[in-house]
């Protein structure tokens, strides 16, 4: 069955006889594992003494199939990096061959990209705080959190087409300019979501059981944090103000105001409620966004076909929901190109989950793992 | 200061108290919640409401073969709203939409491409009557919009306007009939030039007698007089203008209205009366010397190398004052009229020169020395009255922020020596005689006002079409005049509104493409290469620098054409080559007349809806439709072959040949 | 010999009626937790979609009965009876009408607190038998907190027993005055959570935790046999609901007659939906959060409210 038996401790007790840990396979195909991860739990009774995650159940080799797609075809690849949050993989990938190919990207297409990303940063974390409850029983907090998420998806359905695989950020601009009436129907949505969360915020982090599943459950300290490159949600539930749109500004989040949310406990209920902090943000930067929005281009002038950059590298990162995400791109001056790498936040940290599930119950595990956030997309890549 | 996302219960009592009302609040947003209405849809009685730009299965609009392109082809009257409706629909060809006269390039291509160049002669005449001159004079912003510039290189459009007319010549005579007249009213055309001649053109296909009144011997206007020969030789023209007067053309040569016959005669003798007498006058800036010896302008010097061959400038050197195409033709001209050195001066630095850089390049290929960023300042005169030279000043920018013209000048003079100065600056009306008896007026500068919508004057009967309107520009824009002001007469005539439902028609502006990647092309994507004639042997004499295509050539070139916009699916491979999936196998067959798609497979297994293909789909036959439900009996069934792509995109379900329709449907096991 | 008969036609009849109410109490419950996530729960077989769990059922029914290869074959299959009986009996001795009782014995109240234990042996023999990790937690877990939660829920009911002077419920029910309402009502909320447990559902269903464990000792279980836990489950929801609204508030409240009985059956599907209420809005608890609400919370409220009646009585 592949599982890790030969590993399991076998400890001989003074009765006579010996007793073995219970080793339980957690995935890869499990409610309550995000996607297709396995961890290998060794449970003394139930507490895990070891918790062990199996990546690489969903490896598709992105980054190699990349090496033979042009420079537009690896869009779409992109949307199937992180799958809850494609737009930033778009986004992310589209600053590299932007920076790679000097291509200067139109203002509206700028505010464009970063209204859909602040779009995506809440569909993605409703995932994330709704899943904190499904983990945890909370059926009905799922339910109430994806239907948050639902408004937002119709939203990219109407804008681009697709609900999850958008492919609309493209080197050089955006694929679409906005539908009539999308503007008037997302300011409404900003109104009612902001409803919602606070609805969210007493259903479920102000209730006693769910703080009772969440608090001082799997808690990281700022400096194993940042030691362990921890970042997004996970850094700043531990204290660590690290937001790459207020510390590596880029795009048009100078000119936007907002406040990064941060943590002081660094347990699960910290990086939960960080993530619901973060979407209020994101409502007040869509609205600010959509405020200083002017007509104009939203594709940069004479983007071709098959782009073919000058030799050279370049890398850049955005801060996706999950943490900063990076794409390394080489380009040997062909139309594909030579390498891409991503430096992907879910990888990161999903790192931190060995360490902060021991000791821990493997009712907590889950629910360590879910305020993790990992999407296995982005891990496996 | 950063919000803070961590939440404790007070301590103590307070703390018991609110987590007990933490449940209670649950249980009262939950119990609220429920007796909220349903916000969801009851799903089989109510559809959920799909976007517009839904990306599901895709399916073909029409394929070749199996779906006849049309050709856009209607009366002078009826074209434009063609071309409106088509345009909102946003079915409107690039090449056609940016052409001024909205010449149908995609039906040329098609045409040739089925192997009938005579018919695609005729298409292309509706819109430009004379294809054979324009293919080879025509600034060809069709080619520059031409979708092919995005995947490689436009069509080649203008030789095949040239190459359609060659076709056409050897079969003319069969093909020639004259017009039926089956209106009374009779209409006289001052000036034979290109907008006249359309106009005329038009007016004997709508059914009236036409007379054109030509001042010079030969007709053609400023296609005879200021286009170099070596560019259009003159029989092409005459042919042209020989085959409107075989369809019934009235053309009176060597009559001036002005001095031979009077305005007021011709209002009196017809119904209506179009000025489309051109630009007749060279400007010449008033610069100190400007009066002496060997100062020309451009039009006289053109005159006389054209019609004679001789400008007088043998052995002499030439300065050219101008960057405009007058001022490349002039520089040309002086080249094969035996001038020693031939320079050409120009306000704009050379990025900004507002000639064709392909007229430029020519030229310069030929030996002309161009001298950019520089104005004129003085002509120097010799002792005996003669040009000794060209003192010229230093230009550091001639268009301000808001891009008018306002050159600004540095401290910096040049003396440019020279024996002839040609000044190419820009060209004047001369109506003064024409008007005399009518009740029309000039303007201070010698204009005439008129409408420039629907070309009306201020006399009722009296309309004006081509430079005389636009100022100098391209043949084709003064073709494209020519149409509207035939239609404003017919109108007139027919006692209907003029103005009614017409529009300003400006030239929609398509999209500029950057040079595509080339790389790996295979040679048949590749544009035909027209051949020229060799730099040193052309500058000798008038003999045309162009030369035509191939009968082979030609095809091959009209079959690049990807019938943009047509709705039909042309097998140009693009989708298969632009998804990132290899989803679609697509295979033609090039014969002409018998040019289908013989395969169009799309693997459903591999397509993951990114729709880069139908984006990029340049005849907009390949579509998404909201067919979101897929489900096969069998997993072969979800390769949807080229009858599958052709299936109606209504509905919700694609499930390929098990759906319901007869035939070869049964997955044998 | 009779009582083997009579025994037969109870049997048969408890099992009707748990089929009924968990045919309703499905259909219910979907309905409830579907208004409650936004949504209209099943719709469209049947008016209101109440044919729904019908066909459910059938669907239950068809399937095939997966045995897999690992299992304790004959406790696999026995198992789900063991779950199911004691549920089934417990219906026995409530007081349904004016001075009925399908079994009336003096020792009624004991008999419906004791008897539902003896299913944790059920839950427990299905979590081993399944030779399957998840499983045998899932068992673990159900045993453990089934008996961690006897205890404050026999308390809670004893209060009621001290009032009436009797554990026989018809007599209970005889001797019912309106003001115990709000003297036991510490007393009700221990017993609503105790019974919340031993039903197995949320915030206490951590025997079947869906992210955990997965279902627990169900895991293994398909069609008809899955459906029989889940009939006890529903058969244990009808009990508790009836059983409290018979002891904590007054049952029938003295009309003789088919009124009483609607009047009983109404005060019991408040309560049924205030369990749905609650397992609906609230996440699940931690296995040693659920043992410390026993000991720590539950326990210790059920004996102040019976020193508290104690101490009524003594002063009455």
């Amino acid at each position: 069955m592949g599982l890790d038996v030969e590993s399991r401790r076998v400890v001989e007790v003074e009765e006579g006889g010996t007793v073995e840990e219970l080793v339980v396979n957690v995935g890869p195909s499990h409610p309550s594992t995000h996607g297709v991860c396995r961890v290998i739990a060794h449970l003394d009774s139930e507490i895990v003494t070891k918790a062990e995650p199996v990546i690489g159940h969903l490896h598709r080799g992105i980054e190699k199939m990349a090496e033979n797609r042009t420079y537009l075809q690896v869009v779409p690849l992109t949307d199937r990096l992180d799958y809850v949050g494609s737009m930033y993989a778009n986004w992310a990938y589209c600053r590299a061959v932007e920076r790679l190919a000097s291509i200067r990207v139109p203002d509206r297409a700028e505010y464009l990209r970063v209204i859909v990303c602040e779009m995506q940063r809440i569909a993605s974390h409703m995932m994330a705080i709704g899943s904190a409850g499904a983990d945890s029983g909370a059926v009905t907090q799922f339910v109430y959190a994806f239907d948050q998420r639902e408004r937002i998806i119709e939203h990219f359905e109407e804008l681009c087409g697709a609900r999850l695989t958008y492919n609309y950020v493209r080197p050089g601009g955006v694929s679409h300019d906005l539908p009539e009436g999308w503007i008037e129907s997302l300011l409404a949505f900003c109104e009612s979501h902001r409803k919602g969360l606070d609805m969210m915020d007493k259903l479920f982090f102000g209730n006693v059981i769910a703080r009772g599943r969440m608090k001082g459950v799997g808690v990281l300290s700022a400096e194993e944090a940042v030691a362990w490159g921890a970042s997004g949600p996970v850094a700043r539930g531990s204290g660590v103000e690290w937001d790459l749109r207020k510390h590596d500004p880029y795009s048009v989040y100078p000119r936007l105001d907002f406040e990064v949310p941060i943590g002081s406990n660094g347990d699960c209920y910290d990086r939960g409620r960080v993530r619901l902090l973060e979407c209020y943000e994101s409502c007040s930067i869509i609205e600010q966004a959509i405020a200083q929005l002017e007509p104009g281009a939203i594709m940069a002038d004479g983007v071709p076909r098959l782009l073919a950059p000058l030799p050279g590298d370049a890398y850049d990162h955005i801060e996706s929901a999950r943490g900063s995400l990076g794409v390394y791109l080489v380009s040997d001056g062909s139309p594909r190109p030579y390498r891409m790498k991503v430096r992907s936040p879910a990888f990161c940290n999903l790192a931190l989950l060995p360490m902060l599930a021991e000791g821990h119950l493997l009712s907590d595990l889950v629910v360590i793992l879910g305020s993790l956030d990992p999407v296995f997309g982005e891990v496996d890549r | 200061m950063a919000v803070n996302a961590t939440n404790d219960y007070p301590s103590g009592a307070a703390g018991i108290f609110a987590r007990v009302r933490s449940l209670l609040t649950g249980l009262t947003i939950t119990g609220r919640q429920a007796l909220r209405p349903v916000g969801t849809v009851r799903y089989p009685r109510e559809k959920v409401v799909l976007s517009p730009r839904w990306r599901g299965a895709l399916r073909l609009r029409g394929v070749l073969g199996r779906d006849e392109i049309s050709v856009l082809s209607a009366g002078p009257p009826a074209y434009n709203a063609l071309i409106d409706g088509l345009y909102r629909e946003n079915r409107l060809p690039a090449c056609v939409g940016n052409c001024p006269a909205n010449v149908d390039a995609r039906g040329q291509g098609y045409l040739l491409g089925e192997g009938k160049p005579s018919e695609a002669y005729e298409l292309v005449r509706e819109r430009n009557i004379f294809p054979g001159v324009l293919g080879r004079i025509c600034h060809h912003p069709c080619e520059s919009a031409c979708r092919r510039n995005y995947y490689d290189e436009p069509i080649a459009i203008r030789p095949l306007h040239r190459h359609a007319y060659e076709e056409y010549r050897k079969v003319a005579d069969e093909r020639l009939k004259p017009f039926t007249v089956h209106h009374d009213e009779r209409i006289a055309i001052i000036g034979s030039g290109p907008s006249g001649l359309t106009a005329a053109y038009d007016l004997m296909r709508l059914g009236y007698r036409v007379t054109v009144y030509e001042k010079d011997e030969k007709p053609g206007g400023a296609l005879y007089s200021g286009v170099p020969a070596y560019r259009l030789p003159r029989e092409v023209l005459h042919d042209e203008i020989g085959n409107l007067v075989k369809m019934g053309l009235d053309l009176k040569l060597g009559v001036e209205v002005g001095k031979n016959v009077s305005m007021h005669r011709l209002l009196d003798v017809y119904d209506a009366v179009l000025i489309a007498v051109g630009l007749q006058e060279s400007r010449i800036l008033p610069l100190p010397g400007h009066d002496a010896e060997g100062v020309e302008g451009a039009l006289p010097f053109l005159r006389a190398a054209n019609w004679k061959g001789d400008a007088g400038v043998k052995g002499l050197r030439v300065l050219v004052i101008g960057g405009g195409n007058v001022a490349v033709d002039v520089a040309r001209c002086a080249l094969r009229t035996g001038a020693t050195e031939v320079r050409l001066a120009c306000l704009e630095s050379d990025a900004e020169m507002p000639c064709h850089p392909w007229e430029i390049e020519e030229a310069l290929d030929e030996g002309v020395i161009a001298m950019c960023s520089l104005g004129p300042e003085e002509v120097l005169v010799s002792a005996i009255g003669s040009v000794r030279g060209m003192r010229m000043r230093e230009c550091i920018s001639v268009f301000d922020e808001k891009g008018r013209f306002a050159p600004e000048f540095g401290d910096e003079y040049t003396d440019i020596s020279t024996d002839v100065v040609v000044f190419a600056i820009g060209q004047a009306p001369v109506l003064a005689d024409v008007i005399e008896g009518s009740e029309l007026t000039l303007t201070d500068r010698g204009m005439l006002p008129v409408d420039g919508t629907v070309f009306t004057t201020a006399q009722e009967q009296v309309f004006a079409c081509g430079e005389v309107v636009t100022g100098p520009g391209s043949a084709i824009v003064s073709i494209a005049t020519g149409h509207e002001a035939a239609e404003s007469i017919h109108r007139y005539l027919q006692g209907q509104s003029v103005t009614e439902g017409r529009v300003v028609r400006p030239v929609p502006l398509y999209e500029e493409y950057q040079p595509a990647l080339l790389d790996g092309v295979e040679g048949e994507r590749r544009r035909v290469t027209v051949p020229m004639a060799r730099p040193e042997e052309r500058v000798t004499d008038f003999r045309p620098v162009e030369l035509g295509l191939t009968q082979m050539e030609a095809l091959g070139e009209a079959m690049r054409c990807l019938r943009c916009q047509s709705e039909v699916c042309v097998g140009c491979t693009f989708c298969a080559r632009t998804c990132p999936d290899y989803a679609i196998q697509v295979e033609r067959i090039d014969d002409p007349g018998q040019r289908r798609v013989t395969l169009y497979d799309l693997d459903l297994s591999k397509c993951c809806f990114c729709g880069l293909c139908a984006q990029q789909c340049p005849t907009d036959a390949l579509t998404h439709t909201g067919q979101y439900e897929l489900t096969f009996f069998h997993r072969d069934l979800m390769v949807f072959d080229c009858d599958e792509m052709l299936r109606s995109g209504e509905g919700t379900r694609a499930t390929g040949r098990d759906s319901g329709r007869e035939g070869n449907g049964e997955v044998s096991d | 010999m009779s009582g083997l008969i009579w025994g037969a036609i109870y049997g048969l009849a408890a099992g009707m009626v748990i089929s009924l109410a968990a045919f309703i109490g499905v259909w219910g419950e979907r309905k409830i937790a579907g208004r409650i996530q936004l949504r209209y729960g099943p719709q469209e077989l049947g008016p209101f979609g109440l044919l729904q769990t019908g066909a459910d059922t059938l669907k239950l029914l068809l399937k095939e009965d997966i045995t897999p290869a690992a299992v304790d074959v004959r406790i696999f299959r026995v198992a789900p009876l063991i779950v199911f009986a004691p549920a089934a009996m417990s219906l026995a001795v409530i007081p349904y009408a004016y001075g009925f009782a399908p079994i009336d014995t003096g020792v009624g109240v004991l008999f419906f607190v004791a008897v539902p234990a003896i299913s944790v042996v059920g839950v427990l023999l299905a979590g081993w038998s399944s030779r399957n990790t998840y499983a045998t937690l899932g068992g673990l877990r159900a045993a453990a907190q089934m008996i961690s939660y006897e205890l404050p829920r026999t308390l809670s009911v004893l209060p009621v027993v001290l009032l009436a002077g009797s554990m026989r419920p018809l007599d209970i029910m005889d001797a019912w005055q309106w003001w115990w309402i709000p003297l036991t009502f510490i007393g009700f909320i221990v017993y609503f959570i105790a019974s919340l447990a031993e039903i197995n559902r949320v915030p206490f269903d951590l025997p079947e935790a869906e992210a955990e464990l997965v279902a627990g000792p169900f895991a293994d279980y398909s069609g008809i046999r899955w459906a029989i836990f889940a009939m006890a489950e529903y058969g244990g929801l009808v009990a508790a609901s009836l059983f409290g609204a018979a002891v904590f508030f007054g049952g029938y409240l003295g009309v003789p007659g088919a009124l009483g009985v609607i009047v009983f059956v109404l005060k019991a599907l408040v309560i049924a939906l205030l369990m749905l209420w609650v397992s609906w809005t609230f996440p699940r608890m931690r296995p040693d959060q659920l043992m410390a609400t026993a000991w720590k919370v539950l326990t210790p409220m059920a004996l102040i409210q019976l020193v508290l009646v104690g101490a009524v009585i003594s002063w009455l």
